[in-house]
């Protein structure tokens, strides 16, 4: 059974200038154990239909008008402020992108390594600290314990997103969601949080869900992979599947305008134009304009769900690409 | 005078004096950001600069057009002195080298008209006459794709990839021989990315220009340069021509670099080994005695954190390797 399910959600932003719909009816469910990729390009809602359900976000400008999130069967959309805390930050954790930002920077690590453990698990300010130095050594950080007395300016971008890391797990999370947690950093090091990741999900057997708009990442690290667009998902299939027989325009067109290092490419086929404004969306696909396979049907209406195979979906009308 | 390169960089060093403590007694100390390096770029070709955040690249691209002045070294344009010059000499010179920055966001002024930016330039240098300075600006912006009606626009009017756009025009404008274009893609989308590059691409061809592309990311520079020089902490560990690089790479830094950049293509990247680096980068106020990348090195010696090691050839005249473990390819 899958572990957190989200159906049909919407997240809009009331602002001055009208609705923004950022997430426009968007349903995927994630299994134990997996990891569920999230691809898009800036704007398209892989970020804002986390943070909404999570009530990361403030509200108002924030409404969602309709929608499910369900967590073991329970709607956290209904749930109350309390219950919620109770799962977010023990259940489901979050790693974010900037390690700089996202760290109290008048904290020591240890203050805000112990925090989860002794509001979550109630344990003694020893027993969490226990707890958390051992956390740092899994996560690859030598002498836990003067880390856990240091600040976090003491410690390089790698460093910070494995204390992140660390203190995400602390609680022994069943889902951890992942937001371009190695965007900021350098390849190199990208390559050993990637690897951390993957040998605690092993060790674990947590879910990732992984948010990126880099192709190569979820490549490498998705089971499943889900394509976002201008609030939307508009396709979503194993990770192999939606490399090779991508069935969706939008995908298509992103993994061959993506430049590759193991290609000698001479032109980069192009998508033309930019993303909609997302206050003005009409009713028909939201990609209709920097289509090349665009129909009169798909001006007018957002298509249904087409099934290709029990695991892989599109939303697209146009079936021969 | 036989073939002449259209830049020449000597031994090129960029140090930035830190302060040390409340009151500075004793010994000054420098972060070596750039800390000699030496290439030549031919005209119309592409050399792409790469490596991780810190190892002097954004640095060595400034020292390049004097927007921060090198330490020390020597910078010849088309056999011309570039680092002695001063004054009116060095305005004149000037236009030939100009740049592209990675945030279109902070390099261009939110106060004034696309009209008012890409005149500038003309107007700094005295190259413009009004009625040919119209028709100038108007040329270029019409090359990078961005509608006429533009010039009386804001830039908080327009999205990044537009921005980028302009900020190429606002290079172009001046008809310089080279460009230095620091990380240009990095901070757009990938399908805003793919249209830029191409830009890039066609404008450089048919301007017959030269270019030094500064990314972190190798498919881009794979993708746009002839040449890469990869660096480590204020030095060039391996040039090579593009396709030899990646093909096979040389370096111990060089090779964990390219094994650590991941592949859209799940087959392939599931059978990929990675090589890690240990530890992270070193201080570039106190860089490692000897070879730099000892401290991190797979195959480091116990030599190796005495004698440096120097840019050598390596097989073809175009490929040079830092690295004492190298042994030179025996010619075919």
């Amino acid at each position: 059974m899958a572990i957190l399910e989200i159906k049909n959600l919407q997240a809009h932003f009331h602002t001055r200038k009208g609705i923004v719909k950022a997430v426009n009816g968007i349903s995927y469910s994630l299994e134990p154990g997996q990891t569920l990729g999230i691809v898009g390009e800036s704007g398209s809602g892989k970020s804002v239909s986390q943070l909404s359900y999570l009530r990361l976000l403030p509200s108002p400008p924030l409404r969602i008008p309709q929608g499910q999130v369900l967590y073991r069967g329970q709607d956290l959309l209904t749930l109350p402020e309390d219950k919620l805390r109770a799962i977010r930050g023990h259940k489901i954790s979050m790693i974010f992108q900037e390690p700089m930002t996202s760290l109290n920077p008048y904290l020591t690590i240890g203050s805000q390594l112990i925090e989860p453990l002794m509001i979550h698990l109630g344990q003694s300010k020893k027993v969490a600290w226990k707890e958390a130095c051992d956390a740092l050594t899994r996560v690859g950080i030598g002498e836990a314990d003067k880390a856990m007395k240091s600040y976090p300016h003491e410690f390089s971008g790698g460093m910070r997103q494995r204390v992140m890391i660390a203190m995400a797990l602390t609680t022994r999370p069943e889902v951890l969601i992942a937001d371009e947690p190695t965007t900021a950093l350098d390849v190199t090091v990208q390559a050993q949080i990637l690897e951390l990741l993957k040998k605690l999900q092993k060790e674990t057997g947590m879910a990732i869900l992984l948010i990126t708009h880099d192709l190569g990442v979820i490549a490498g690290m998705a089971d499943k992979v889900v394509v976002m667009y201008a609030g939307r998902v508009f396709e979503e299939g194993p990770v192999e599947t939606l490399f090779e027989k991508s069935a969706h325009p939008y995908t298509k067109a992103l993994l061959k305008s993506t430049p590759r290092m193991d290609q000698l490419q001479e032109q980069i086929p192009v998508i033309g134009g930019t993303i909609p404004d997302l206050s003005q969306l009409s009713s028909g696909c939201p990609f209709y304009d920097r289509c090349s396979y665009k129909k009169d049907i798909c001006q007018e209406t957002f298509p249904l769900e087409r099934k290709l195979s029990s695991s892989h979906h599109t939303f697209c009308h146009v079936e021969e690409l | 005078m036989a073939h002449m390169n259209l830049l020449k960089v000597e031994n090129l060093k960029v140090h930035y004096p830190i302060r040390t403590g409340f009151i500075n007694l004793g010994e000054k100390k420098f972060l070596k950001a750039v800390d000699g390096v030496s290439f030549e770029l031919n005209s119309g070709e592409v050399l792409g600069l790469v490596g991780e955040s810190g190892c002097g690249k954004s640095s060595l691209g400034k020292a390049l057009l004097r927007l921060q002045e090198p330490t020390s070294g020597s910078i010849h344009l088309s056999g011309n002195d570039f680092m002695g010059i001063k004054g009116e000499a060095l305005r004149k010179i000037r236009p030939q080298i100009q740049m592209i920055f990675q945030d279109p966001y902070a390099s261009l002024n939110p106060r004034m008209t696309i009209e008012a930016t890409l005149r500038e330039p003309l107007e700094a240098h005295g190259l413009c006459d009004s009625s040919e300075g119209n028709k100038l600006v108007q040329q270029v912006l019409d090359r990078v794709g961005i509608s006429p009606k533009a010039l009386q626009k804001y830039p908080h009017e327009f999205s990044g990839g537009q921005r980028q756009r302009i900020a190429i025009a606002r290079a172009l404008v001046l008809k310089p021989k080279i460009i230095v274009a620091d990380e240009p893609v990095s901070s757009l989308d990938v399908s805003v990315q793919a249209q830029v590059l191409n830009l890039l691409k066609e404008i450089q061809r048919e301007f017959k220009l030269s270019m030094i592309f500064i990314s972190h990311n190798l498919s881009v520079v794979k993708y746009i340069a002839d040449r890469i020089a990869v660096m480590y902490l204020g030095k060039i560990v391996e040039t090579a021509d593009r396709t030899d690089i990646f093909k096979n790479p040389q370096h111990p830094y060089t090779q964990a670099l390219i094994s650590a950049v991941p592949i859209p293509d799940p087959k392939i990247e599931k059978m990929r080994k990675r090589i890690e680096l240990k530890g992270e980068l070193p201080s570039a106020v106190t860089p490692p005695t000897g070879c730099t990348f000892h401290t991190r090195c797979p195959i480091a010696k116990e030599s190796c954190k005495k004698d440096s090691p120097q840019l050598e050839n390596f097989g073809t005249s175009n490929w040079q390797v830092s690295c004492f473990e190298v042994k030179s390819r025996p010619s075919p």
